[in-house]
């Protein structure tokens, strides 16, 4: 299906409206000022000035603030799980670190106001050098030895090498914003940026100690996310702290500067990975070794042995992991969290291991994937098309043109390579509910709360609502995004068309069976037919020979709209079988010898996402994982200065992320085989498998091209003419 | 913002008369704004130049004259440009992204603040931004840093991409004074190098404004190139930058011209290896002859080694893109 996606009018006319694009009456504006210093603790804060100047309404600080009831004590700290209490605290964790509000008529008098407040601050020792810092924390087993773990034997060859990433930054196009509104002491309104309204709404009923039906959240478009919007950060606290303080409605935008420092980041990342095959290239053992930055004051995981365990059946497997406490603020997930910076691991080792083998990497991958079942809890695999996905890839980027010797196909100053990689991710689902409104006209309005980060997943809904219960697409309107609308989990982990498909799906059946029986009500012998055998179409429903119109049934149901809602979650197939998306990804480019230019002629990437809803919208999905992916391995790095104590050249001037001159059009393909067993819908989820393998299998392709291999992220040109 | 008046001059004069000591004049706007809008720039008053300056492209004796307030865009679509200078369009076209090079002036280039991070980050020492108090980059990251004619007060670059050209084709610069007095300045001597005294990009007179950019007649159009390495494709600041022009009688190099961004605290001149390829072959071992006497002359600092090997590159692909 190549439909339009729902949304496309409201967003390409502007009349979509994102969280800081509400208009509430009354409106005025918040910033929140941060810390100058990486570590330490505020001593005093002269914030006089800032108070006396134009428009200041309110200033807001640890001293002098509405006390949020969950940040109140440690105990309700801890039972809040809302991270640093900013606000609520003298202690300075990072640079950047919220330490006041100032609430003003104005955007630009509240930031002007901003730099005038003073602080002295008791300045402590800080450590923001991932680099050097990691040295000093040991690795812990991160799962379960497989076979003999680390000592292996009868290896024929060996890799043994360490890779590295620097840090890097979501920076969605849409910046974190949150309109707060008290309509009254105890009912909270926010128009928010984040992946899960539900998950907002809990969070600050908790923080607020008021019931979660007197938080309405409203996120009904959001401009990116890729992980930022997993967790509710102090934008948001903010917001509704100052709305409180001045009893108006507040809006509070980050800045691009604080996107780096206040709503996560991949965290840098090293890596050590020892891998071994025997002579025909059967792989023997694997030894991955990694270790993430984090936050002082929170252990974040990034979990990057994970995909090590999933792609190749290896008889030994020693995987161990270190959390790295630094003076910055707290990373979280970003896209193919872990696993991609893992899999840049893993794929390139196998990539040197294919050279020093004489295999073709195509061949190599071919002998060691784990076809049948999970490598790791031997659960057969439910499907797994992950050689579908490699041979599809290598016919559409022309692999047999690959030269077998590196820099050997040479034009000018120009060489060209080619290199392949894969990916993969556990094929998640959740629990999800969604509702639906049949009308007198047969028009349906489909309705979730999940958001649509710009995945499609709205279109999605619409394609399989059209799918399960037979009405026409340009009937179907759909509503999703808001706190109030049935309730469903955050769009995160690859999980959300996997878990609403489940909703559509139940919400179609329950549809179905308030037909049937306002059906029964007007006509005896509808009581024959089954729910599950009803199709709608533009008259009404129709079943076994039968039909009867919508305005009938309105008309049984007292001249009300048909409203159902229904809830889905995973089942026992999770026991029983284990799930898989994966793509391959394929790269043809080339590097100039003189300027150590990298400019990539042709990306095919071939994904297996199970039965594709949507083609168009899968298509855009991947292709975008691709350029983000080109980003992490070329460009995207977070500069970081031990001396200045955090971020430095922290703009997008300084912040480089793939343009669209750093990319080619991505060629996507699917596989498109159903997943039967996975939800109704036969969909396993895109989010994530897009970048992973992105970056291995550019720099495999840089390797094949020049001769040098970086280990290194991101690949800038200095890189390439050491 | 720190809050400011705003003056809309209607004429040079106007614009003269009407600055104060903390005013300042705005031509596009695309660094003047960001530069208020984080505190770095805090004028009590802007005074608008649209309207004031020539945004006019005229023959100028047998050059041509381009007025202060014509846009980026406009000089880089002129069809006297494309002919007799398309140095200075392929400079432009490498910078910045349509929407800014629309906004831009060319007054305003030249006057464009450098990009060091550190220069922007207020909790950082600058001399450039507050006189006297350090330089955070000296001990700090250096990957955009100069690699000659630094100072240990300064070690910013200066960003133009469109000044690398000016400086190659021995431009003009028309300034007129605070009291009225219309006047010009070489180009090569308009920006200064940090010396003690970075707070201070350029000669401009105090209260002074740029008029107009003379290009003078050249015979560099057959043969010009403009290569610029950054950290991606499109819309990033040079690691570095190379100008290059040769012109070309019979296989030989009459005259040469070498320029480079991202080097140092202004647009630079290669001069040594200009005299080398002058009267050479135009053959690829004379260009890369050329490009290691450049290497031989800049002194990379200990963040930036890398951008003697880039250099060394650049300047040959510059050279051989002219031929």
């Amino acid at each position: 299906m190549n439909d339009p996606r729902v949304e496309a009018r409201e967003k390409v006319t502007g009349s979509a409206k994102y969280a800081a694009e509400y208009a509430v009456p009354g409106t005025v504006y918040a910033v929140m000022v941060g810390s100058t210093v990486a570590h330490g603790k505020i001593k005093s804060m002269a914030t006089e000035k800032a108070a006396a100047a134009e428009g200041v309404l309110r200033v807001i600080t640890h001293l002098q603030k509405p006390t949020v009831h969950g940040l109140s004590t440690e105990a309700l700290q801890a039972e809040t799980r809302f991270g640093l209490p900013v606000f609520h605290t003298d202690k300075i964790h990072f640079k950047g670190q919220p330490i006041a509000i100032v609430v003003a008529q104005s955007l630009e008098e509240a930031t002007y106001a901003g730099t005038l407040i003073q602080v002295e601050y008791e300045v402590l020792p800080h450590e923001v050098d991932f680099w050097e810092a990691r040295k000093k924390v040991a690795l812990s087993p991160a799962g379960k030895d497989r076979g003999q773990g680390a000592a292996w034997t009868g290896e024929a060859q060996s890799v043994e090498q360490e890779y590295t990433i620097a840090t890097e930054v979501h920076h969605p196009m849409e910046m974190h914003a949150t309109i707060a509104h008290w309509t009254d002491d105890n009912h909270l309104k926010l128009y928010d940026k984040n992946q899960g309204v539900v998950g907002v709404q809990r969070s600050l009923s908790r923080l607020f100690n008021i019931p979660a039906a007197n938080v309405e959240v409203f996120s009904e478009f959001v401009g990116g996310g890729f992980g930022s919007g997993l967790r509710v950060w102090s934008n948001t606290l903010a917001a509704a702290m100052a709305a409180k303080a001045v009893n108006k409605p507040v809006k509070l935008m980050l800045t691009r500067q604080q996107m780096f420092s206040l709503v996560g980041y991949r965290p840098a990342a090293w890596q050590k990975i020892k891998l071994s095959a025997d002579a025909q290239g059967k792989l023997v053992g694997v030894h991955h070794q990694a270790q993430n930055a984090s936050s002082s004051y929170e252990n974040f995981n990034d979990g990057i042995t994970r995909v090590t365990r999933l792609i190749y059946a290896i008889p030994h497997v020693k995987t161990e992991a270190s959390i790295v406490p630094l003076n910055v603020s707290s990373p979280t997930w970003m896209r193919g969290p872990g696993d991609c910076t893992g899999d840049f691991a893993v794929e390139s080792a196998l990539d040197e291991l294919a050279y020093t083998l004489g295999l073709d990497p195509v061949e190599l991958r071919y002998k060691n994937f784990s076809l049948d079942k999970h490598p790791d809890n031997g659960l057969p695999w439910s499907t797994n098309y992950i050689k579908e996905c490699v041979e599809m890839g290598a016919k559409m980027i022309g692999w047999d043109k690959r030269p077998k010797a590196v820099k050997s196909l040479v034009s000018g100053d120009w060489y060209t390579g080619y290199g392949m990689a894969v990916g993969a991710w556990n094929a998640g689902r959740g629990t999800a509910s969604a509702g639906m409104v049949l009308d007198g006209e047969g028009k349906l309005i489909v309705r979730t709360a999940m958001t649509d980060i710009g995945t499609g997943t709205g279109t999605g809904m619409q394609n399989m609502a059209h799918t399960f219960t037979g009405i026409s697409k340009d009937k179907i309107s759909i509503e999703l995004g808001h706190s109030s609308l049935p309730t469903a989990g955050s769009q995160g982990g690859s999980t959300g068309l996997s878990s609403i498909s489940g909703a559509v799906d139940a919400v179609s059946q329950a549809l179905k069976a308030a037909i049937l029986e306002l059906a029964i009500k007007k006509d005896a012998s509808w009581s024959g037919v089954k729910g599950a055998d009803i199709l709608l179409d533009a008259a009404g429903a129709k079943a076994s020979g039968k039909s009867i119109a919508y305005s009938v049934l309105i008309q049984q149901n007292g001249g009300e709209p048909i409203r159902v809602e229904a809830s889905s979650s995973p089942g026992e197939e999770r026991k029983k079988y284990a799930f898989l998306s994966s793509a391959a990804h394929f790269v043809r480019l080339s590097v100039h010898r003189l300027t150590g230019k990298v400019r990539i002629e042709k990306y095919a990437c071939v994904a297996d996402g199970g039965s594709i809803v949507n083609a168009q919208a899968a298509a855009n999905q991947m292709s975008g994982a691709v350029v983000g992916g080109i980003g992490m391995t070329l460009m995207e790095e977070a500069l970081v200065d031990a001396k200045v104590g955090g971020w430095v050249g922290d703009d997008l001037a300084g912040y480089h992320f793939a343009v669209n001159a750093d990319a080619p059009i991505v060629e996507i393909d699917f596989v498109n085989k159903p997943d039967v067993n996975i939800n109704p819908s036969g969909a396993k989820g895109l989010g994530e498998v897009g970048i992973i393998g992105s970056a291995a299998a550019i720099s495999n392709a840089i390797y094949n091209a020049i001769g040098k291999r970086v280990r290194d992220l991101p690949i800038t040109p200095d890189k390439l003419l050491k | 913002m720190k809050p400011f008046q705003y003056i809309k001059a209607k004429s040079t004069g106007e614009a003269l008369k009407s600055k104060t000591a903390l005013g300042q004049f705005i031509g596009g706007g695309t660094n003047l704004v960001d530069l208020m809008k984080k505190h770095i720039a805090l004028p009590d008053q802007v005074i608008d130049l649209k309207g004031a300056v020539s945004t006019a492209m005229d023959k100028h004796g047998d050059g041509l004259r381009i007025g202060a307030g014509v846009s980026n865009t406009a000089v880089s679509i002129n069809a006297t440009v494309l002919e007799q200078y398309p140095l200075i369009a392929k400079a432009i076209l490498a910078g910045a992204s349509p929407q800014i090079r629309n906004m831009a002036t060319v007054g305003g280039n030249l006057l464009q603040r450098t990009r060091c991070p550190y220069f922007y980050d207020l909790s950082t020492p600058c001399n450039k931004r507050a006189k006297g108090t350090g330089c955070g980059a000296k001990d700090g990251l250096q990957r955009m840093s100069a690699v000659i004619g630094y100072t240990d007060s300064c070690i910013a670059v200066h960003p133009s991409d469109l000044c690398v050209a000016l400086v190659a084709l021995d431009a003009q610069v028309g300034i007129t004074s605070k009291a009225g007095k219309e006047g010009k300045m070489a180009f090569r001597d308009f920006h200064r190098l940090p010396g003690d005294t970075p707070h201070l990009d350029n000669h401009l007179p105090e209260g002074s404004l740029i008029t107009h950019i003379d290009v003078v007649k050249n015979p560099y159009a057959a043969h010009c190139a403009y290569v610029k390495v950054r950290d991606r494709a499109s819309y990033a600041f040079a690691l570095v930058s190379v100008a290059a022009a040769l012109e070309i009688k019979n296989g030989k190099i009459v005259s040469a011209r070498l320029a480079s961004g991202g080097v140092a605290h202004k647009p630079w001149r290669w001069f040594s290896a200009e005299k080398f390829l002058a009267g050479k072959a135009a053959t690829e071992e004379n260009f890369e002859k050329a490009a290691a006497l450049i290497q031989k002359e800049i002194k990379p600092l200990a963040g930036n080694e890398f951008k003697s090997e880039l250099l060394y590159g650049a300047v040959q692909t510059a050279l051989k893109q002219c031929i």
